[in-house]
Parts: C-alpha cells; structure tokens; sequence
C-alpha cells in the first residue's frame, strides 16, 4: 500500500509546489512583461506571452519624470538612514549586553513596545516639529523619521547577537594589553559583522521601501524618493501603465540584486523579529 | 561576568539615547499633548481646549466607521496570512528539488516595497485591461470593478495585503519547523498516526508559543498599515476602506485638523495597546 501511495503524494507536492510559485511570482512577471511590450499592445491584446517588445516606456518615464533624481534621492535617504542606524544601534546595543545597567529593562522594553507605535502617531508631531525648525520637504527630515523605525530594530536585532558572542574573546585581548576601545574594534566588530550586516540590510530595505514617511514630509518634485515619485506619477503626468511598470520594475531591481546575495541574512534577521511591516 | 571600565558607557549610549528621546520620545509626547489643543494649521498658535476633541471624535460616525473598517480588515488579514502561511511552510517543508531556490521565490512579494506591490496590483486589476479582469471576465464573471464597488473594495485590499504580507509567516513558521526532533514525529509514524495528526496533536503544540508571536506582531502591522490602503483606495470608495491611519491621516494632512488627527492616532493607540494586554494576558509570552 505503501509503494502505491508514493508517486502521487509526490506529483501533488509537486503540484503545489508549483501552484505556489507561480502564485508568488506572477505579479512581479507581468509588471515586467507590461514595462517592455508596445504602447498599442498594452492596451489592446492582454497575452500572457511577452511582447511586442518595445523600449519606449523606460524612455518616456526616464525623459518625461525626475525618475533619476528620486531614485539618488532615494539611495541618499537610504544610505545615511542606515549609516546612522548602525552606529547608534551597534554602541548602543554593545553597552547594554557588557555592562549593568539600571535603565536596561527599560531601554529593551521600550525597543519592543515601539513596534506598536502607528507611524502616524510619530509622522504627525515629527512633521510639526520639522516645520518650526523649517527644514520640512528635507531629506534630512526622512532620514530622522526612517532612523526612528529601523533604530529600534537595530537594537533590538545587535542586542540578541552580542548577547550571544562570548564575553572571553574580549577579555583575552584585554589581557594582551589591548584597550577597551581597541578590543571593541579589532575583536568586536569583526566577530559581529553578520549581525551588523543583518541589521544593515533591514534599515536599508525599511528606508528604500517606504512610502508613508516620505508621502508626509516630502512636497516638491525633486525632492521625493523612488516609492512618493512613482505614486504620484500615475495621473500627474501625461504616463501610462507602460512607463508606470518600468518606473516599478527599476525600483525592484536593486532589491532582488541585493536579495539574491544576502537572502540567508534576511531569513535570519526575519526570524529574529527584525523587521516592520 | 560584566566588565568594569565604566568610561565608555556614556559616550557609546549617548547618540542612540538622544536620537531615541529627540526624534521618538518627545515626538510621541507631542502628539499626545496636541489632542488636547485646537491649531489652524501647522504654523498657527494652539488653544487648550481640554477634552473636546476626544468627544468630537467620538461623536462622528466616520471615526466608528473606520473603527470597524480596521477591526474588519485586520482580523480578515490575520487569519488568511497566518493559515496560508501556515499551508504554504507545510508544502515547503516537503522533499522537493530546487527548495532554496523556491523558497526565496516566495519570500520576494514580502521584500517588493508597498508602492510596487499596490500598483502592480492596480495595474492588473485595471477594469479595462487588466490580466485578472480579463480572465475572470473569461471564465464568465463578467467585467468586475475591484476596487470602485464599495463592498468588493474592502475584500480586494484585503486580497492583496494578504498575498504580500503572507511570507512573513511562512517563513517564521518554517523555520520554527525545523526546531522539532525527527524523532518525535517518527515515533508518531512507527505509532500509525496520520499526517493530519501529526500536524494537529505535535507540530501545532511545540509551535504554539511561535504561533503566538506571529499572529501578535501580523495583528500590530496590520491594524496600523497605511499605505498599501492609501495608494490603492485612498479610503474610498464612499468609505469603504477607510480605517483609523487613513483617517488621521486625512485630518491632519488634508483637513489640517491637527488636533483631530492626533486625536485619532492617540485613541487607535490605546486601543491597539489594550488588545495587546488582553491577548498578553490570554496567550503569555515568554522573553
């Protein structure tokens, strides 16, 4: 009996397998088929089956929008977003787990209790604050509203990983007459660079991805990041769903690029309960 | 053990304390206080006005609205993602080849941002030419308005907030799947248990403090998302979609009714922050 019912079990996980893929993979085909195929295919003939192939979209949207000044906005908000993240995130979390500290419960708690903020409840009085100081439609305005998502995050996914690093391997170059610092440094950081890289990874892709925080603080053309751009592209201009697609597609590709070579850290810091949204 | 040398304490907690108490401490704390002031607009003095604006609120049938629209969506999302998710790591766990490769595969809709997803979205639910239009329209359907009849709006949201949010689950489950010993499962089969057993009286217990996790934080991020709503619906149409982010974020963006909007944010809060104690007090979690 058993012999019989195992090629079928088989064909049906298979099968589903199957299902599941096309499933979480066909969005993301069609949005890049619809990006290349001939404006009056578009809109005329829906094939599955790519083409008529035609670049025109991705010459409309880069010609006629600020698509390449969103998307150096973008990268710079991203970029120092994660830069700041890190350095706080990194000092901050490696203090709490080497040294008592009397507010540590605290500051761990409040990490944790901040994943139930609404962001609007933070966007609200942030985009009040930065209108006193004047420096609203600012990406350094972005960069502190990014930074108050992913820094929390930061400690919490760097204070679990040096939790786990052994206290001793510093301690022994303490020994060999290295200084606090120094063994922070050349024995610390080195030792810890998958946790930093996670943490890295998920500031980066919080910042790259979002759109609330931008949509609130960032008014003028070309000031707006890739994810406000493209929304407000559709029916500002005079675009399509063509060029609207290309515009998705370019912002998708630095992340499957990335995704492809650090998807085991994701999975990890994921798993770790690193991530919003 | 912990280490001595005190000095560097300060200096490496200063920048993330500062940043914390700048940007989210007092931040926070102002938007609470601005629910009980009345501004023009952002640049214009603020009036004390005590409790009103709570009672404001409370008296409008848009805010009990979006109240239910929330609860509605949130807990719609919840179960689909999670039992999905759950099916979905059951699958991949199995003996197949190319795993990793469709692993990763499944997990790409959690890391497209929500602007890409909502769009391509729209895009092929477009009520002219969209794939999906057309083919529902094929197998007889007929020519279906997604996301402009008010009662199918909700349930297209919904739809697509599912299939872009499920992989968290499937990937946090299938990771806490690989936690439970062979063996224990194997006496189990030496025992003549089906798989429907298996599944139910083994894997689902040694799980349920993950599971609890899970669905706690799915629960949080969904009662707070905004922007895939926003994008897709703008809370429309006639309300349908509209749920308490969108709403604070009308007052206080597009009304300028500062007072209000905090308002609104500070009650989904305490409401949200209640839910969470109830369910703390049910479910306990262990750090």
């Amino acid at each position: 009996m058993k012999k019989k019912r195992k090629p079928l079990r088989k064909v049906i996980i298979y099968g589903l397998v199957i299902f599941i893929s096309i499933y979480s993979f066909f969005p993301m085909y069609w949005m890049f088929i619809s990006s290349c195929r001939a404006y009056k295919e578009l809109f005329s003939s829906v094939s599955l089956i790519p083409g008529p192939f035609s670049l025109k979209s991705y010459i409309n949207l880069l010609s006629m929008t600020k698509y390449l000044i969103n998307f150096k906005n973008s990268l710079w908000v991203a970029f120092f977003t994660t830069g700041i993240t890190l350095i706080c995130s990194i000092l901050m979390a490696y203090v709490i787990t080497r040294y008592r500290l009397r507010g540590k419960r605290f500051i761990l708690h409040s990490m944790l209790f901040s994943y139930m903020f609404p962001p609007l409840l933070l966007a609200v009085p942030l985009y009040y604050i930065f209108t006193k100081l004047g420096i609203i439609d600012s990406l350094w305005g972005l960069i502190i509203s990014h930074t108050t998502i992913t820094l929390p995050l930061g400690v919490w996914l760097l204070w679990g990983f040096f939790k786990a690093m052994p206290f001793e391997l510093e301690e022994a170059a303490r020994v060999d007459g290295a200084s606090r610092i120094k063994a922070f440094f050349m024995v610390v950081l080195p030792l810890s660079l998958p946790g930093i890289l996670t943490a890295g990874i998920f500031s980066f892709l919080l910042s790259w991805t979002d759109y609330t925080f931008g949509l609130i603080i960032l008014s003028s053309d070309i000031k707006k990041t890739l994810p406000v751009g493209l929304a407000t592209m559709l029916g500002a201009h005079d675009l399509n769903w063509g060029e609207i697609m290309a515009g998705a597609f370019l912002i998708t590709v630095p992340l499957l690029v990335i995704f492809v070579f650090v998807s085991q850290y994701f999975v990890k810091g994921l798993t770790a309960g690193a991530v919003k949204g | 053990m912990k280490f001595k040398d005190k000095h560097i304490i300060i200096p490496f907690l200063a920048p993330g304390i500062l940043v914390t108490l700048f940007f989210i401490v007092i931040p926070l704390y102002m938007a609470i206080r601005l629910s009980f002031f009345h501004l023009e607009s952002y640049i214009s003095p603020a009036k004390f006005v005590g409790l009103s604006n709570y009672i404001r609120i409370l008296h409008e049938p848009a805010f009990w609205n979006a109240l239910k629209n929330g609860l509605f969506y949130s807990l719609v999302c919840i179960v689909l993602q999670v039992s999905l998710g759950i099916g979905f790591a059951l699958i991949l766990n199995e003996q197949f080849k190319g795993k990793s490769f469709v692993r990763g595969l499944t997990l790409l809709p959690y890391i497209l941002p929500t602007v890409v997803v909502a769009l391509t979205w729209q895009w092929m639910l477009d009520g002219n030419v969209g794939i999906i239009t057309v083919l529902a329209n094929k197998i007889g359907l007929g020519r279906i308005n997604w996301l402009e009849t008010p009662n199918l709006a909700m349930f297209t949201v919904i739809l697509v907030s599912v299939w872009t949010w499920t992989p968290f689950v499937t990937t946090s489950f299938l990771a806490a799947l690989q936690t439970i010993p062979l063996d224990l499962s194997d006496a189990a089969k030496v025992d003549g248990t089906s798989s429907w057993q298996r599944f139910f009286y083994i894997t689902l217990p040694i799980l349920k403090p993950i599971l609890v996790i899970i669905i706690l934080l799915r629960g949080i991020w969904m009662f707070n998302k905004f922007d895939i709503i926003w994008i897709m619906t703008k809370g429309g149409p006639l309300r349908a979609t509209e749920h308490l982010p969108i709403l604070t974020y009308q007052k206080a963006f597009q009304f300028y009714d500062v007072g209000g909007g905090t308002t609104v944010a500070t009650i989904s809060f305490l409401f949200l922050f209640a839910v969470v104690m109830i369910y703390l007090k049910v479910f306990p979690v262990e750090d």
